[in-house]
């Protein structure tokens, strides 16, 4: 009754306009939010006056580069009251939220009819990043599943393509890789064939980087990091091949490649200096940016090659409420806006990575960036399992990454340094207690 | 010495000098020209000095303090002007109140006798070697969560009134909070060097003004603090150095309305744009304080660091 | 009140703030640690929630073949800064301690490089070091030679140049001030007896200035154990860990691993480490002082 007194008087208010304004309620709120220094959320900064415009809610962003806000939100969450009312997550940043309970399970708002938009069409949101980063308590504990539920939704989430420049193939009349045996054999003939140029720019930085490499190759490779009983396989046939793949991948790369992150590889793509790109879908809005990139126009993109099977990433951010958010309303509302047909076409038209199905096949979408399209069937074989997202991931990737660097460098030798791995993994495993019911 | 006239000598030691001078000051001069090149020249390799000066990167990094707009710019994500004001605010505040309580402490020290004075030096002492990275962990758990107002209490609840924000009201992320940890940080350092200029100060002046009728506070403000002028110069140089430059312990306390400019500097190292102009532009910014300071106090800083070192 | 009580009272007057300061921020803390690092304690938790787990913590690091690495190349790394900076240092400090034209403009920009912030002389070299944009290769590419990987297979030696550009001015000036307070008159009479160069160096004025030498570089020693920036912004202790400092691993094991226990177990040794480093300079300048004492008093019975 009080609702639709209020519906009443915000559309009486409104005069000319027929409908009732949702968000008149929360006009005039400020809700700060904390996004992380990322191309999607550069995107995002820009359709944001758009939302004030229409609703009346200001925001205020608070964007940081995505280790540190990760240590700032680990902070933040923890405090009786936080200052975030809204928050883009890591994905691997779900399982430590999750289960310390400091993320609003999504049921409430979207069940309370003064805020859930009837036409938000939830069945249209890619399935793999809903349950990858969305999701959790389901199977395995953090994935989709009968006892699951959802605590987030994917905004600047990614999978990874191969990027190509299509004027070195044409000129020496290369095929575009279907495989990892052909990519791997290309990677080492481009630097012989272009003297100077290095096949495939891929990170390899020590830590993060380094383990996101290997799991890029880890999966298509048919390896893993745990088996269903959660003991560590990483140390397998497929996951020396997936290190073996990195490490030839990086020998046969442009000069330094040992110590490339996330921007020196694609410093590297986008200078011209490599002739493909295996990675996120992210960069693709900065190939075609003269600012930025030498090679405007001349990138053609393709699927994550195969190996025994087609996996590709995924992986990126999505958004959440903190439990302890001052504005939890207002800030669904936001969330709902970005993330809707309308939001989500407009971040990708502003250079995002978009989160629905419905705008990878957007004629609008695909005439600006015609990549789109390729993008949108890698999405069918993205894997929603393609990293363990459990409270212990942070240790056990960043022995895997620093491991791994030490392979790249210093010439460890790949399946003794992987055994030490699993070895480690299986302490750290066993002391949260995974062994407990076996 | 620099009376004395200049004797005659090799003319390698004239190449070795600028040799020297060309070494410590290259890469600066570097990073200078560098900010004012466009990513593209940078990264390009366009050499030298053939390009076209541009302050873009200066726009970029000051754009939420400039009064117009910089046209390359589609939204404002460098907070860089705050941050520079915390960076002020933070620095000179650390910098007065080390030096006040460092001085009389060091005078202290040298003057008197008094039960727990050993014991006072050699602390002093020790706690000059701990690390910033030492004092990480305790630091952060007790700022957060120890050392806190209550938000219901009575302070707790003025300030929450008066200033808004949320929660309980704690050190960490307030400019007190970093206030508080760079004046103990310091406060060893300066009153070992303080100690030795102090020394240096005839006791008859003290006597003289202590017969005149003067107290022991009034002795030290209008007698001592004017003569040891050199010293306070070195250490409030020392102490200002620290307290702009650091980036651990800023980075663990503060919040987003606390920043200072070294945490934006690494937070702009992203790794998704390494944008070197950009970088290079903040990194100038930050570096000009201590370049003028070393150009017009070089004597002083000198002074300071051999007294620091040669007395111990 | 008593007057003789309020004298008596003002060395506490003056020293209470000091004390008082450095008592919640630096001892308390250290002893807060000192708890800490018997916990296993995360960043979510406040300290009150965390687990008692006794020495658990020192052992698991005593065995930890990360941590041991990360001490190794700490203590690599301090000893060939300080080395270097000590030899090429005092080198310069010998050989140009006359009256040159040029000589204060020299000192003036010499103090640069340690005056501006860690994180831009961090930036300034990873810039420099870039294997293709960098200064470096793109001169040994235009001079024809072999471009270097410097912060890829050479990460420790290249984090060192970086230190000795910073730090050896500081070691630079000391020496020449220490060589400009010596006797002239024992130089002097060496001359006069037909002592070389080389001779005067080796046999009067090191040996005169051994005190302060010695001083500067424990000094040295126990700043290089401080240096973190620097090698943050450059490789963020990379490629694998060979150049993860301790300083470095402490503030990874808080913030990436939130071990908060284990980053205060860790702080402790370096701590440990750094104590010993310090009571020993301590004890040299105590020595020193009353080695000095009693020759000037044997000069005093001479005369």
């Amino acid at each position: 009754m009080k609702m639709l007194k209020t519906a009443t008087v915000a559309a009486a208010l409104m005069g000319s306009a027929a409908l009732a304004n949702p968000y008149a309620d929360y006009e005039g709120t400020t809700l700060i939010v904390n996004f992380p220094a990322h191309p999607h959320y550069d995107a995002v900064m820009q359709i944001l006056p758009q939302f004030t415009e229409e609703t009346g809610i200001e925001v205020e962003v608070d964007q940081l580069p995505y280790l540190a806000m990760r240590e700032r939100q680990t902070l933040e969450l923890a405090q009786d009251e936080g200052d975030y009312d809204l928050i883009a997550y890591v994905v691997f940043s779900k399982a430590d939220y999750v289960y310390a309970d400091q993320l609003e399970n999504l049921a409430k708002y979207f069940m309370n009819p003064a805020l859930a938009d009837p036409s938000y069409d939830a069945g249209d949101l890619i399935d793999g990043y809903v349950y990858n980063i969305g999701f959790a308590g389901g199977d395995r504990g953090y994935l989709s599943g009968k006892t699951g539920s959802l605590f987030g939704l994917p905004y600047g989430s990614e999978t990874s393509v191969l990027g190509y420049r299509k004027d070195i193939f044409e000129k020496h009349g290369l095929e575009v890789p279907e495989t990892y045996e052909e990519m791997l054999a290309l990677a080492c003939q481009i630097p012989e064939l272009e003297p100077g140029m290095g096949g495939l720019a891929s990170r390899a930085a020590s830590g993060h980087h380094a383990a996101h490499a290997f799991l890029l190759h880890l999966n298509p490779l048919g390896g893993g990091i745990f088996d269903d009983s959660w003991q560590p396989i990483m140390n397998s046939a497929e996951g020396v091949a997936a290190a073996e793949a990195l490490k030839q991948i990086v020998d046969c790369g442009p000069e330094g490649a040992s110590t490339f992150g996330f921007g020196e590889a694609l410093g590297a793509f986008l200078n011209g200096d490599t002739a493909m790109y295996l990675d996120t879908t992210v960069v693709a809005g900065q190939i075609n940016d003269p600012s930025r990139s030498q090679v405007v126009d001349k990138v053609g993109w393709a699927l994550h090659p195969m190996g025994t099977e087609r996996a590709s990433q995924t992986g990126g951010f999505g958004i959440g409420i903190p439990a302890n958010a001052e504005n939890k309303e207002a800030a669904f509302l936001l969330m709902q806006w970005l993330t809707s047909k309308a939001g989500d076409k407009a971040v990708a038209l502003a250079g995002g990575n978009p989160s629905r199905f419905s705008t990878h096949s957007d004629a609008d979408v695909n005439a600006a960036f015609p990549h789109m399209a390729t993008f949108g069937e890698a999405l069918q074989y993205a894997d929603p399992d393609w990293r363990p997202i459990i409270p212990t991931w942070g240790k056990v990737n960043a022995d895997l990454g620093t491991t791994l660097s030490q392979v790249l460098t210093e010439g460890l030798d790949i399946q003794e340094a992987l055994d030490g791995v699993a070895e480690r993994a299986r302490a750290t495993m066993e002391e949260a207690g995974y062994y407990t019911w076996q | 010495m620099s009376d004395k006239a200049h004797e005659r000598q090799n003319p390698a030691f004239y190449a070795l000098l600028v040799a020297l001078i060309f070494m410590s000051v290259g890469p600066i001069a570097l990073m200078f020209i560098n900010s004012f090149k466009l990513d593209v020249d940078i990264i390009g390799g366009t050499g030298g000095l053939l390009f076209m000066p541009t302050i873009q990167n200066y726009e970029t990094a000051l754009c939420d303090i400039l009064w117009y707009e910089p046209e390359h710019l589609r939204f404002c994500s460098l907070k860089f002007g705050g941050a520079f004001i915390n960076s002020l605010i933070i620095a000179l505040i650390s910098t007065v109140l080390t030096l006040v309580i460092g001085c009389m402490a060091a005078y202290a020290l040298v003057r008197f006798r008094f039960f727990g004075r050993d014991t006072a030096s050699l602390t002093t002492l020790l706690v000059r070697m701990v690390p910033p990275a030492v004092l990480l962990v305790p630091v952060f758990g007790l700022w957060n969560n120890e050392f806190c107002l209550d938000r219901d209490g009575l302070i707790g609840g003025a300030i929450r009134e008066a200033f808004g924000g949320r929660g309980d009201v704690c050190l960490a992320g307030t400019h007190s909070g970093i206030i508080l940890i760079y004046v103990a940080m310091n406060l060893p350092f300066v009153i070992w060097i303080l100690q030795s200029f102090i020394v240096q100060v005839p006791r008859s002046l003290e006597e003289a003004a202590r017969v005149d009728g003067a107290g022991p506070f009034q002795v030290f403000f209008m007698v001592v603090l004017p003569l040891i002028k050199p010293g306070l110069a070195a250490a409030a140089i020392f102490t200002f150095r620290i307290a702009w430059n650091e980036y651990l312990l800023a980075s663990a306390l503060s919040d987003r309305d606390t920043r200072t400019v070294p945490i934006l500097i690494v937070n702009n190292m992203s790794e998704f744009n390494v944008e070197w102009g950009v970088i290079m532009a903040t990194g100038m910014l930050l570096a000009i304080p201590p370049i003028i300071f070393t150009l017009f106090a070089s004597r002083q800083i000198i002074t300071g660091m051999t007294a620091g070192a040669v007395k111990g | 009140m008593n007057r003789h009580f309020a004298n008596r009272m003002t060395p506490y007057l003056f020293m209470a703030p000091a004390a008082f300061i450095m008592a919640i921020a630096l001892i308390y803390p250290l002893g807060y640690m000192m708890y800490g690092s018997l916990l296993d304690w995360n960043p979510s938790q406040s300290i009150s929630e965390a687990e008692y787990v006794g020495l658990k913590n020192y052992v698991t690091l005593f065995y930890d073949p990360f941590f041991r690495k990360s001490f190794s190349v700490t203590l690599t790394f301090a000893f060939f800064v300080v080395v270097f900076e000590m030899a090429i240092g005092v080198g310069l400090a010998l050989l140009l301690d006359r009256n040159i034209r040029g000589m204060s403009v020299l000192r003036t920009l010499f103090i640069l490089p340690m005056m501006i912030a860690p994180v831009v002389v961090g930036l300034m070299w990873r810039y420099m070091y870039h294997p293709t944009v960098g200064i470096f290769n793109r001169t040994l590419d235009n001079l024809g030679l072999e471009k270097v990987d410097w912060l890829g297979q050479h990460a420790l030696m290249s984090v060192i140049i970086a230190d000795i550009w910073q730090w050896t001015p500081f070691i630079f000036i000391l020496s020449l001030a220490a060589l400009q307070s010596l006797p002239q008159s024992a130089i002097e009479a060496a001359r006069i007896d037909g002592a070389t160069g080389w001779q005067q160096i080796w046999f009067i004025k090191l040996p005169m200035m051994m005190p302060i030498l010695i001083v500067t570089a424990l000094l040295r020693l126990i700043d290089a154990f401080k240096v973190l920036e620097v090698i943050l912004v450059m490789t963020e202790g990379g490629p694998g860990q060979s150049t993860e400092i301790l300083a470095m691993r402490i503030s990874r094991t808080a913030s990436e691993f939130r071990e908060l226990g284990v980053a205060a177990a860790m702080s402790n040794y370096l701590l440990l480490m750094l104590m010993i480093l310090t009571l020993s300079m301590f004890a040299f300048t105590r020595l020193q002082e009353r080695r000095s004492a009693r020759l000037a008093a044997a000069i005093q019975e001479d005369e």
